[in-house]
């Protein structure tokens, strides 16, 4: 192993060593860390060892732009902004992977982490070395962050010490968090496969409080109460985060004499509410990476035995939905939040106060 | 008295060997790398998930415990609460297992879990008798307190074992909420974990001073802290309109909009917390009878609390403990949480501490009569304090 200090030359050196499939050990914004080639299955193979971890353990793999970036990973909305706000930085976005890296760096569901460093030494190595290197930190697995090389040294193998080829000394790098991973994969615009939902006639009406919410939920379960036990009743919840489609349900749920509480199935994707003989099935769709999720949550099931069923971002397995519209009253619920305030909501009062919501419903064309 | 648990009620595959209140192994299978998260994994099919993992992940923590089937006591399992089908991949491995070894078999709440986690020690640990935490020795009543992707939920404690509701979530669970606030800030989800770095990173300005958030959300039910609820709806309205008047989003706008909903949010469960600390003594005259309440002076409780537990995925939460530990301090309870982040989000050695208690009261369960229950609750009985 060589140890030389972070000038030019270094760029030079470092860039013959990652062609060789070498691995280097690098300064960055964040800690020291380790790298290779990303094309190279050997060179993976060798940072395996490094860091003692099984094969199919993903890594990240760090860009000297967006552009470079683009030539792996598909970047969706989610993560353009991400780009675009945070990086370069100490922040790693997941996307999906296009495959062109080696083995064993992307995830078992092809995702694959991507990160631009804020720190010009090792982006004009990158742009020098004329691809994308594998990165992570240079500790071997469960020792400290590496802030000096000899952090890293002190707590090595000789066996490890030898699979370095070059080390990259910048001194003492400032103490900072190793990156933050945030994933963009689960927003995927799902939607967009699934169809426009159109409704026959209009109905719309304004809802200014979480109470009048649960009030059209109530509403409308008078109204398609008469299929009860006759077909199965779906209400098909669209809505952003926070639109209150919980809520409804509550409404949904109290107005059948379902006295159990009712709180959000994001989490546990599926709830169930029993009082006396009265059963809702309370379902979120929000967390199923594809339609026929709903499937396996035993939606057929749900159907044959005539149950009423809420959905949560229905919209994302509407294809599955109508599947079943022969036997099923489906009906669509769309909860919009109101139009923007005029004046600048800084004030406690503009925040929380403004509460309008437009809530829309009807069966499919 | 060892004990191989398994837990699969969401989205983690989980088995772990105990023995009493010592971890010998702890195995997670996750998607996600060891990131600190409390929102949940995509489950895209969870059971299937599961199946294909469970034999892989008990046989790992049995051979990280350094046993053998033949020296385990009993099996236990999580029946509930959790995603049906999930838990059913659980509790038949679990069945399968006591049947062939002839073990006994303990049915677990996964949220008695939860609560009972900071009990957990190192395998290594030396246990003394004045440790507060040595299980059958900690104090009681105590408050237990499950913040998670999941449950958001406080109880009484009157003895391990016996609990009673004190507050619940009414909409989203804490962990969730912070996971959703991260989701509307572009932050992916869950991101929870994300939003907690974020908020860290507005503390202080670049001289070290405290610095103030721009920002201001509405505290939920602030001043109807009776009503013993923990609500989020509200507060993601809020955000939802505050991100919309702040767009476009810059870096720093992000790391203050994180802060102030992490802020908000916890403001609310301590709030609440502080009034089911401070209204006691209505609790102690209603549940020990008629006459108590005839001894009762004010100011003068009939017993009083000395330790609060703290368990789930967000008691793994820096800036949470932070305020927890100080209103412990402001009325002399002692705040316990886990050992180590590990038995914060999901895990078996939890179930494998409540089913040591359960095992000791005698409570074991039929192979051929346990069943998952998806909705289960952790006490009948709602407290009224």
């Amino acid at each position: 192993m060589k140890v030389i200090k972070d000038n030019l030359r270094a760029i030079n050196e470092a860039v013959l060593i990652l062609k060789k499939g070498g691995l280097v050990v690098f300064p960055c914004e964040t800690v020291y860390g380790i790298a290779c080639d990303c094309l190279n299955p050997k060179a993976v193979e060798k940072l395996n060892q490094y860091k003692e971890r099984p094969f199919g353990k993903p890594y990240a793999i760090m860009c000297s732009s967006r552009k470079m970036a683009k030539e792996y990973v598909n970047l969706n909305e989610t993560a353009k902004n991400l780009y675009k706000t945070f990086l370069p930085g100490p922040v790693t976005v997941v996307s999906t992977g296009l495959h062109k890296v080696a083995m064993g760096i992307e995830s078992e569901t092809g995702t694959l982490g991507v990160r631009i460093p804020d720190y010009k030494f090792m982006r004009d190595l990158i742009k020098k070395f004329g691809h994308s290197i594998v990165a992570t930190s240079a500790n071997a697995s469960y020792q400290k962050r590496p802030y000096k090389i000899n952090d890293i040294l002190d707590n090595l193998s000789e066996k490890q010490k030898l699979l370095i080829d070059l080390a990259i000394d910048a001194g003492e790098l400032p103490h900072n968090e190793p990156s933050t991973v945030i994933d963009t994969t689960l927003d995927e615009p799902t939607i967009l496969r699934q169809g426009e939902i159109k409704l026959k006639g209009k109905n719309e009406v304004t809802s200014r409080s979480e109470e009048n919410t649960q009030n059209i939920g109530k509403e409308l379960w008078q109204k398609y109460e008469r299929y009860k036990d006759k077909r199965a009743i779906v209400f098909a919840l669209q809505g952003e985060m926070g639109a209150g489609k919980t809520i409804f349900t509550k409404g949904l749920a109290r107005a059948m004499g379902i006295t159990e509480l009712v709180t959000s199935p994001t989490f546990a994707l599926e709830n169930e509410y029993r009082t006396g003989k009265e059963k809702l099935f309370h379902i979120d769709v929000w967390r199923l990476e594809k339609s026929d999720g709903l499937k396996a949550l035993g939606f057929e099931d749900l159907i044959k035995n005539k149950s009423v069923v809420a959905i949560e971002w229905a919209e994302r397995v509407a294809d599955e939905i109508r599947k079943f519209d022969d036997e099923v009253v489906v009906v669509w619920v769309k909860i919009v939040f109101g139009k923007r305030p005029a004046r600048n909501a800084s004030s406690i009062a503009d925040a929380g106060g403004d509460n309008e919501r437009l809530i829309s419903w009807g069966v499919e064309k | 008295m060892k004990i191989l648990s398994i837990d699969t009620s969401c989205d983690e595959t989980a088995c772990a060997v105990t023995n009493g209140t010592k971890i010998l192994s702890n195995i997670i299978w996750s998607q996600v790398s060891a990131h600190a998260k409390f929102g949940g994994v995509l489950p895209s099919l969870a059971q299937r998930m599961h199946s294909e993992h469970i034999d892989r992940v008990v046989k790992q923590a049995i051979n990280n415990s350094q046993l053998t089937i033949n020296k385990i006591d009993a099996i236990a399992v999580t029946v509930g609460p959790g995603l049906s089908i999930a838990l059913g991949v659980g509790v038949n491995k679990a069945k399968e297992l006591a049947k062939k070894h002839h073990k006994k078999l303990i049915a677990v709440n996964h949220l008695e879990g939860h609560i009972l986690s900071p009990l957990a020690s190192p395998a290594n640990a030396q246990l003394t008798m004045n440790n507060p935490l040595r299980g059958n020795n900690l104090q009681f009543p105590a408050l237990g307190l499950v913040a998670s992707g999941g449950n958001t939920i406080l109880v009484k404690i009157n003895k391990v074992g016996s609990h009673e509701t004190l507050a619940q979530t009414t909409d989203d669970a804490l962990g969730e909420a912070l996971d959703k606030a991260a989701r509307m800030l572009g932050l992916g989800y869950p991101g929870g974990a994300i939003l907690e770095k974020m908020a860290r990173s507005t503390r202080l300005t670049r001289s070290g001073q405290a610095r103030r958030n721009p920002y201001i959300l509405p505290i939920p039910i602030v001043g109807q802290e009776e009503r013993k609820i923990f609500t989020y709806s509200g507060l993601k309205t809020a955000m939802n309109r505050l991100i919309e008047t702040k767009k476009p989003l810059t870096k720093e706008k992000v790391y203050n909009l994180a802060a102030c909903f992490q802020d908000v949010a916890f403001t609310h469960l301590i709030r609440v917390l502080r009034y089911c600390i401070i209204h006691k003594q209505s609790l102690a005259s209603q549940s020990t009878g008629k006459q108590s309440l005839a001894s009762q002076g004010p100011g003068n409780s009939s017993f009083v609390i000395h330790n609060l537990l703290v368990g789930g995925g967000v008691a793994a939460n820096v800036e949470l403990r932070r305020r927890l530990r100080k209103l412990g301090r402001e009325f002399r309870i002692s705040v316990h949480f886990p050992y180590s982040n590990k038995l914060t989000g999901d895990n078996a050695a939890m179930i494998g501490i409540a089913a040591y208690f359960k095992a000791q009261r005698g409570e074991f369960v039929d192979p051929d009569k346990i069943d998952r229950d998806p909705r289960a609750k952790l006490s009948h009985s709602e407290a009224k304090w």
